[in-house]
């Protein structure tokens, strides 16, 4: 297992160096730049940016930029954001905080409520349940998740609410923690589940349902039920553990999401993620910020799906045998 | 009766006549003699305490003014620092800030401020000369921080100098006469030197641009403004509080800001700033002439909000702009012909745009200049009236026949079509270039339209790449500001870009000139070195005519200022046309 593991991380590196250099050179290819960009108020002349341009490097060629990068990162600097004059690392730092609990705190609710519909629809067919459950997952999976944002405010304005966007309260979010400002957050924090989750949930429930009606048609569920096994054994100890092993895989491809994912949802619902930053670093390219967020998305999906094999390898007894 | 009401009565009389504002104003400010702020900003005398709070579309960059290009972060620092003068909202005239009064000598070479007296930064340090010689010197003429001045703060090559005369007196000298010094003046604010002089701003710009980063403790933001800052949550939240040692004061020598604190919001979605707002969670938003029925049915059904219009120089009216050096040789030689650009504006449909885009609240645009204003020059009668029989008649006489198809034929036989870039994201943008499309496919001429995104709308223009495009430059109130997008060569010219000067040369390509834009390359070299405003005037009236009937491009229409603001806000509110308000002199009702 550890030898597995090792091999996976060794693999991940060049791949990795790959990645650099495309993300680079498309970043490159962009029409414009930063500087580009500047030109656009009338205060800053050429020469302004030609100094500037001296002084981030950009005057060099793109290969001895790209070497002054690589150098940077394994020296543990992701270089400097030409936006905010600030360190990289400093900026998703801040931000690190409120991304992670957002999407750990979805991923885990997806998760919780999907499983179990997806088992219910798939021993419920054609019962009315199931047929509501199927058209909520539709309209989750087949509605943009802005648009369910949008509803959901309207739905709130027009009842008379004020938990329109945002985490808090805006007397909340600069007080220190208490019990009024976890509630406040309650108040607030359903809207950016349901339109962030609503996505993933669909999903979820709909595969789950499909690999339980597979699996619940194959003969070594016909040999259990023939066999005289309590339905309930049959259907948890058999069927389900078999059914979820596709789904192990799937998350795995989820950790990348927690940057990029949530990017329209966060700038509609003003919340403190690292999506909106990513967008106005890409407008602006804010090119060492692209790259740090590019690659952290690259590593979070290496990670996600080596944590994804680890986990089936450990569900699923015939995969360490192999 | 008290002042109180005199104050409103007086304000209510001011609705009367076009004249009586002004005179009332005039009397007000004379009466009170306390006021260091213009008067025409208070309605009533307001009452002290409470949060304002505001809606902020980004996150701020940093609280370096001049090391960020980011009007987030300078929407938060103009409530912190000060300028030495302004302009009026009502009158559009120059009035002091932290400039008391100033001279400007016969030759219009030096211009001698006096600074306000008393005056000092929020931890308490006087405020002298010596801020704004370092303010001018170091920092807003360095070119190597992003957002310096240093083009307004040069006249014909030459950097203006900076002189102390004493602790409160400085002056400005110039090599030629500069017409627009004073306008110039009103960019920078200025900044504590006992803060940041220590960081060498001359020497190490790159260093320079690091400090006062969004991290940097809020205590060593100093300024002299109504406000402070006091905290900032990333992405959501910054917060301010009244600056202790604020010098403003209303009519009745109240010391001002009024509210205690002002906070603003970050929330990105303009439709979620405005269900905010009507959540009662923000007190005031800018809004568009798109949104404004929808608001004031709300005003007139809840009476919580109060929705004003106005007229203002700084919206930017858009405008149709074709790429004299595209790549095409017959495009090229058509956008180049000035009779085929007159047909183009004959279908424009100003009224429709006007009505249907922005709902009523726009008016028929200045070339370069905001109708209205002291600069503009009344080219209305050049903009023609919308005709599709006399575009096409224009068409027809340049030789571009209908084909069989419909379409016109360009001379070598191809259909006349071209591309439209536009910004798909902006709402008018968007139905402006629909209602183009549509009025040229009835005269034959194939509109292709690219959408945009608004932020890569200048880089592409001025990237040369698109045939023809829907641009926006904002107006300012001296054209010498603007000299960058009028002046042929100049770098934000970008429809004629064959004229730009060569990598390292500062004059433009004048045989590449057309003979009316070269007219206007002198005009524009000629009122840089001029003191004498009415001079300058009757060189900007020449070029704005010049403008009307060349067509370098086609002014669409001027977008009036529209805001939104709660019922429960005191001292907003419109008057002559001019929506008023200051986040210093707003109080809670």
């Amino acid at each position: 297992m550890l030898n597995f593991v090792l091999r996976r991380i060794l693999v991940a590196i060049p791949t990795l160096l790959l990645i650099s250099v495309l993300v680079f050179a498309v970043i490159q290819l962009q029409p414009g730049g930063f500087l580009e960009n500047l030109l656009e108020d009338p205060r800053v002349s050429r020469e302004t940016v030609e100094n500037i341009r001296r002084q981030y490097l950009l005057d060099q060629p793109v290969w001895v930029q790209y070497l002054h990068w690589l150098g940077g990162i394994v020296r543990g600097d992701f270089g400097y954001s030409f936006l905010n004059s600030r360190p990289v690392s400093e900026l998703i730092w801040e931000r690190m905080g409120w991304t992670v609990f957002l999407a750990a705190l979805t991923i885990l609710a997806t998760w919780v409520i999907a499983i179990p519909l997806g088992i219910y629809t798939a021993l419920n067919r054609y019962g009315p349940s199931s047929t509501v459950l199927n058209f909520v997952g539709y309209f989750g999976l087949a509605t943009p998740d802005f648009l369910v944002a949008l509803l959901l405010i309207y739905l709130v304005l027009v009842s008379g609410g004020t938990t329109v966007g945002g985490l808090f309260s805006p007397q909340y979010i600069d007080a220190p923690w208490s019990w009024a400002k976890f509630q406040d957050m309650l108040g607030h924090l359903w809207i950016p589940l349901i339109v962030i989750g609503l996505d993933g949930t669909a999903t979820i429930m709909r595969q789950m349902r499909a690999n339980l009606l597979d699996v619940l048609n194959q003969d070594y569920i016909r040999t259990a039920r023939a066999k005289g096994l309590a339905e309930r054994v049959v259907l948890w100890k058999h069927a389900v553990r078999n059914a979820i092993n596709p789904l192990i895989s799937l998350a795995g491809l989820q950790l990348p999401t927690l940057i990029s994912s949530t990017i329209i949802a966060s700038i509609v619902l003003s919340l403190p993620t690292i999506g909106p930053f990513l967008y106005d670093s890409l407008l602006n390219k804010d090119q060492y910020v692209v790259m740090a967020l590019l690659m952290l998305s690259a590593v979070l999906l290496m990670v996600g799906n080596l944590l994804a094999d680890i986990l089936l390898a450990w569900v699923d007894p015939r995969i360490r045998y192999e | 009766m008290n002042r109180r009401k005199l104050l409103k009565q007086a304000a209510f009389g001011m609705g009367l006549g076009v004249l009586a504002p002004w005179l009332s104003g005039k009397v007000l400010a004379q009466q009170a003699g306390q006021a260091n702020v213009p008067a025409n900003l208070f309605q009533e005398i307001g009452k002290r305490g409470g949060t304002l709070t505001l809606p902020l579309g980004s996150t701020p960059q940093s609280w370096n003014y001049f090391a960020v290009i980011d009007n987030f972060a300078y929407t938060v620092l103009n409530n912190i620092f000060d300028r030495l003068m302004q302009l009026d909202q009502v009158t559009f005239e120059l009035v002091g800030v932290l400039a008391e009064s100033w001279t400007i000598s016969k030759d219009a070479r030096t211009t001698t401020v006096k600074l306000r007296s008393g005056v000092k930064w929020s931890d308490g340090t006087p405020f002298t000369a010596d801020d704004v010689i370092f303010t001018f010197t170091e920092v807003a003429s360095n070119t190597n921080l992003r957002a310096n001045q240093a083009a307004t703060l040069t006249v014909a090559g030459v950097p203006l100098r900076f002189e102390k005369v004493d602790d409160l007196t400085f002056r400005v000298v110039s090599n030629k006469p500069y017409g627009a010094v004073l306008q110039a003046l009103t960019f920078s604010p200025i900044m504590p030197r006992h803060k940041l002089a220590p960081f060498k701003p001359r020497e190490d710009p790159g260093g320079y641009s690091r400090v006062w980063a969004t991290n940097t403790d809020p205590k060593e933001i100093v300024g002299t403004g109504p406000f402070m800052l006091q905290s900032y949550v990333p992405d959501q939240k910054v917060t301010l509080v009244r600056n202790p040692n604020s010098w403003r004061r209303d009519p009745q020598g109240n010391p001002l800001p009024y509210f205690d604190r002002l906070e603003y919001l970050i929330i990105r979605d303009p439709n979620i700033q405005v269900a905010q707002f009507l959540a009662g969670n923000l007190d005031q938003i800018p809004i568009t002439g798109a949104q404004f029925p929808d608001l004031k049915r709300q005003e007139v059904a809840t009476g919580k909000i109060r929705v004003l219009r106005g007229s203002t120089i700084y919206t930017s009216p858009p405008h149709w702009g074709f790429n004299f050096d595209v790549p095409n040789p017959e495009l090229r030689e058509l956008f180049r012909n000035l009779t085929f650009r007159k047909a183009m504006q004959f279908a424009v449909n100003r009224k429709r745009i006007i009505e249907d885009v922005y709902n009523g609240l726009a008016s028929l645009p200045g070339h370069g200049v905001a109708p209205g204003t002291f600069w503009y020059y009344d080219t209305r009668s050049y903009l023609g009236e919308w005709s599709l029989e006399r575009a096409a008649g224009l068409l027809d006489s340049l030789g571009l026949r209908r084909g069989a198809d419909g379409q016109r034929r360009l001379p070598s036989g191809k259909v006349l079509e071209f591309g439209f870039t536009y910004a798909s994201d902006s709402l008018p943008f968007s139905a402006i270039a629909a209602i183009l499309q549509n009025d040229l496919r009835q005269i034959g001429v194939k509109l292709n339209l690219q959408g945009i995104q608004q932020g890569t709308l200048l880089s592409t223009a001025t990237g040369g790449n698109f045939e023809s495009i829907l641009m926006a430059y904002g107006d300012q109130p001296d054209p010498q500001l603007r000299k960058d997008i009028w002046q042929p060569g100049g770098q934000l010219n970008y429809w004629h870009r064959s004229v730009w000067p060569e990598r390292g040369s500062s004059e433009p390509k004048f045989d590449q000139m057309f003979p009316w834009e070269k007219n206007i390359w002198e005009i524009f070299r000629q009122a840089e070195q001029l003191g004498d405003q009415s001079e300058r005037k009757r060189l900007y009236d020449r070029w704005q005519l010049l403008s009307a009937q060349n067509l370098p491009v086609i002014m669409i229409v001027k977008p009036d200022a529209v805001a939104a603001g709660h019922a429960r806000l005191g001292n907003f509110y419109a008057r002559d046309s001019r929506i008023i308000f200051t986040n210093f002199s707003m109080f809670e009702k």
